[in-house]
């Protein structure tokens, strides 16, 4: 079953083709790693995929949903989230509340009147609790240190409760204990049918976790398959030492 | 009828005294890249100084003049100094920087006030015999020749600053990138304190001028600096050529624009104008 | 007494202004620099209801607020288009149109001229005119408008707002219409300036339009500054301040227009301080 598939996608930046011509199929119910070198298309695939940008052609199934270009804010509809590769908290705001505004009424008249239910209260303790954040919850975001701002990230993505999870290099930069809890998220994620699309430059990650991986090169598709399979083959290689 | 003359007549006029104003502040605003919107205020500084030194304590006026272009020069070179410079070491957003522009517009047009009153005051001393000429079918002052000539022969003076002297090429540097201009070893605080000096030196003649044309007033400096950023705006924002091209459009469209209805509508034009330009072609007319 | 009265009854009307705009600026990140011009709205709206047509003040404040928030709409519609300091800078733009419509739609608001004779408010045989019962409402009014903000900033709907203010793009993606949430609370900040405008006309019986420039603008954004932006009880205490503040300065005996200067002088220094040393105010959440 495909959870998200591309047809001939297209993505030109300032004349050069960052996705060229892609076709893609991601598949439900398991943790598919993308990678590839520097500047193959890892993220604007990624960015496209959840609204951020455009693409100038092509087409994109999401969830039996078929469009042209995605507008954010469907996501709840697509049942789609993601994290950022350069991590996009609400600085100025608690961590709690980071939670918080994700989990509230969409509409503005419901969100002025909305009460918070003791579902809300629950859930944000829970994930925190996943996180080891619990102690933080009244602090800024921006005074957590950066491998804390990582996993508020995920926690954030993981209150919208989504079928499909889009994580942009949720490894870079944290500490092993850390990187436990990433991993024990991801694959319970996967243990609930949860499609996830991981972006990520560590290949022991991509082995340990990736049902299938897929390879981008100069916005195409190079490779896909099981990831033992794929990381063996002379023309991936190539790919990350000519880069 | 010599109607249409005069509304060119007024229009060059008026693209000649905005276009001192939007080259100042694009001289400015292309190295540090905020709205510095105490830059009026320097036009308001330039025209009292010259009723100060001329009026009030008689020296003659060519002395006042020099004086005056120097104290609003000299004014912007502190601003920067004491305020801007400060914020750019710490990074400041380009917001915090426009609400300290403001706050120094604020203050700086205050104390003007008192110390001159808020009463209109005129640098001409002879209204009635200054000089006029009849230029096909349009009437023009003497003042108002100074005025364009002026503002042709600034425009074309910083274009071979910029252009040809190692000054120019560094600030077009730190225009394009001011921790590379740093890193190949450009002094960027000097040049940009430099840069200061200049456009608000600019912006004092502007004011002189204005106060020669029509009179001076406290509060006639965020008027002048909005036509100049409107100007910039239209023109293509840091560009030269395109500050000069925006205010020359814009003296037009409000001479013309006002030509069935009060002219006290100028203002609402002249932003709608801006509102406009900002919605669909943001960038403006030339490009950087 | 009298005058203790009068300061309390302006320190009213501008705790309502800041509230309104702190809303917009503190809490939702939008710098907007056009608030005079929502505050004249009001203030025109119940002047002319009032005097040309004999209404009573209460149904007169509620359609100034619609009218408020209409061309609210309006307006936030085209500034939605910008960021950041393009915002402001079209903000300034609106304000100065409006401006420009109240001084020369003459028809309507009799220009320069003004409108006198605005009668206090009343209902049935109570009156406000005398000062201590107008206060009385001003307070009614500010708690209402206090106790409101409240409730906004501390819905949900306001925590989205300051979702938006931290990261637009990123509240977004996870679906939040973050075009309608601006719009909403920019037409809320509006409608609020418009209570403080209706307050104003009937308490001074007399306005022109001299009160709602670009300065009364950048005031009523130096007061949220400063009591600290995103902080409800911090716009109380900076209208406080900056409204005794000029009271204090004539009682050390300086001429009343000096004085009104003066107090320009001191918002305007303030807020370059602020910027320089401390950008989130005396009890402000937020830094700029």
């Amino acid at each position: 079953m495909t959870a998200i598939s591309t047809k001939n996608l297209v993505k030109k930046f300032n004349g050069v083709r960052a996705l060229d011509d892609l076709d893609l199929e991601f598949k439900k119910g398991q943790i598919t790693g993308l990678i590839g070198p520097n500047g193959s298309g890892k993220s604007t695939l990624v960015n496209i995929l959840s609204g951020l940008f455009s693409p100038d052609s092509g087409a994109i199934v999401i969830n039996g949903f078929k469009r042209k270009r995605i507008n954010p804010l469907d996501n709840p509809v697509y049942s789609l989230t993601r994290t950022f590769q350069e991590v996009r908290l609400f600085n100025q705001m608690t961590v709690e509340d980071n939670l918080l505004v994700v989990l509230t009424e969409r509409n503005v008249f419901s969100a002025l009147f909305e009460k918070h239910t003791k579902y809300h209260l629950e859930k944000t303790k829970e994930i925190l609790d996943k996180l080891g954040l619990k102690e933080k919850a009244h602090e800024l975001a921006a005074n957590l240190s950066y491998g804390q701002r990582k996993l508020l990230e995920i926690g954030r993505a993981l209150a919208m409760n989504a079928e499909i999870y889009l994580f942009d290099e949720p490894f870079a930069g944290l500490f092993p204990e850390m990187r436990k809890i990433v991993i024990k998220i991801l694959q319970e994620l996967k243990g609930n049918g949860k499609t996830i699309i991981l972006i990520e430059h560590s290949m022991d990650l991509i082995r340990e976790l990736s049902d299938e991986v897929i390879v981008l090169d100069s916005g195409t598709l190079l490779a896909s398959g099981q990831p033992d399979k794929v990381l063996e083959e002379k023309k991936v290689i190539e790919a990350y030492l000519g880069e | 009828m010599s109607l249409v003359p005069q509304l060119i007549m007024n229009s060059l006029i008026a693209g000649a005294i905005y276009s001192l104003m939007a080259l100042g502040f694009n001289l400015i605003y292309g190295t540090t890249k905020f709205f510095n919107l105490a830059h009026g205020a320097m036009a308001v500084v330039g025209g009292y100084g010259v009723y100060y030194f001329s009026k009030m304590l008689g020296w003659n006026l060519t002395s006042a003049i020099i004086l005056g272009i120097a104290l609003a020069g000299v004014l912007g070179w502190l601003l920067d100094r004491f305020i801007f410079l400060p914020l750019r070491r710490r990074k400041a957003t380009n917001t915090i920087t426009l609400v300290a522009s403001l706050g120094a517009f604020t203050a700086i047009q205050a104390i003007v006030a008192i110390l001159f009153t808020s009463q209109f005051q005129t640098l001409d001393k002879n209204t009635g015999t200054s000089k006029i000429y009849e230029v096909l079918g349009g009437i023009i002052t003497e003042t108002q020749v100074v005025i364009l000539v002026s503002g042709l022969i600034i425009m074309g003076a910083l274009v071979l600053l910029l252009k040809y002297t190692m000054f120019g090429k560094a600030v077009k540097a730190i225009g394009d990138d001011e921790s590379v201009a740093k890193i190949i070893g450009i002094n960027t605080d000097k040049i940009i304190a430099k840069v200061f000096l200049i456009g608000s030196a600019i912006a004092g003649w502007a004011g002189i001028m204005v106060g020669f044309d029509t009179g001076l007033e406290p509060t006639i400096g965020m008027n002048l600096l909005l036509k100049g950023i409107i100007a910039s705006i239209i023109g293509g924002i840091g560009n030269i050529y395109g500050a000069v091209l925006g205010a020359f459009l814009l003296g037009f469209a409000e001479n013309f624009g006002i030509w069935k209805i009060s002219s006290e509508w100028k203002d609402a034009i002249a932003f709608g104008i801006l509102i406009i330009f900002l919605i669909f072609r943001p960038q403006g007319i030339l490009k950087k | 007494m009298e005058y203790l009265i009068h300061l309390a009854i302006l320190f009213a009307i501008y705790a309502i202004l800041s509230l309104g705009l702190n809303l917009v600026v503190g809490y939702t990140g939008l710098l907007s620099v056009t608030h005079a011009a929502f505050y004249g709205v009001g203030a025109y709206t119940t002047a002319i209801l009032l005097t040309r047509s004999g209404w009573n003040f209460f149904p007169a404040l509620i359609i100034g607020m619609i009218l408020s928030g209409i061309i609210a709409l309006l307006i936030g519609l085209v500034l939605s288009k910008f960021k950041e300091d393009y915002y402001a800078l079209a903000s300034l733009g609106f304000n100065i149109i409006v401006y420009s419509i109240l001084l020369n739609w003459q028809k309507l608001t009799r220009g320069p001229l003004g409108i006198p004779g605005i009668s206090r408010p009343s209902i049935g045989s109570l009156s406000f005119s005398e000062n201590w019962m107008f206060l009385l409402l001003a307070l009614i009014l500010l708690v209402i408008v206090y106790y409101l903000s409240r409730f906004l900033v501390r819905s949900s709907f306001g925590r989205v707002l300051k979702a938006i203010r931290e990261d637009e793009g990123a509240i977004k993606i996870f679906g939040y219409n973050v075009n309608v949430y601006k719009l909403t609370i920019f037409v809320i900040g509006a409608m609020l300036a418009a209570v403080a405008g209706s307050l104003f006309a009937t308490y001074i019986t007399f306005i022109d339009p001299s009160t709602f420039t670009i300065d009364e603008s950048i005031f009523v954004l130096a007061i949220i500054i400063l009591g600290g932006l995103a902080n409800l009880k911090g716009s109380i205490i900076g209208a406080l301040i900056l409204v005794l503040l000029p009271e204090a300065l004539r009682f050390l005996g300086l001429p009343n227009d000096i004085a009104a200067q003066m107090r320009q002088v001191i918002y305007g220094v303030i807020l370059i301080l602020l910027m320089l040393f401390r950008p989130q105010g005396m009890m402000g959440e937020y830094k700029l």
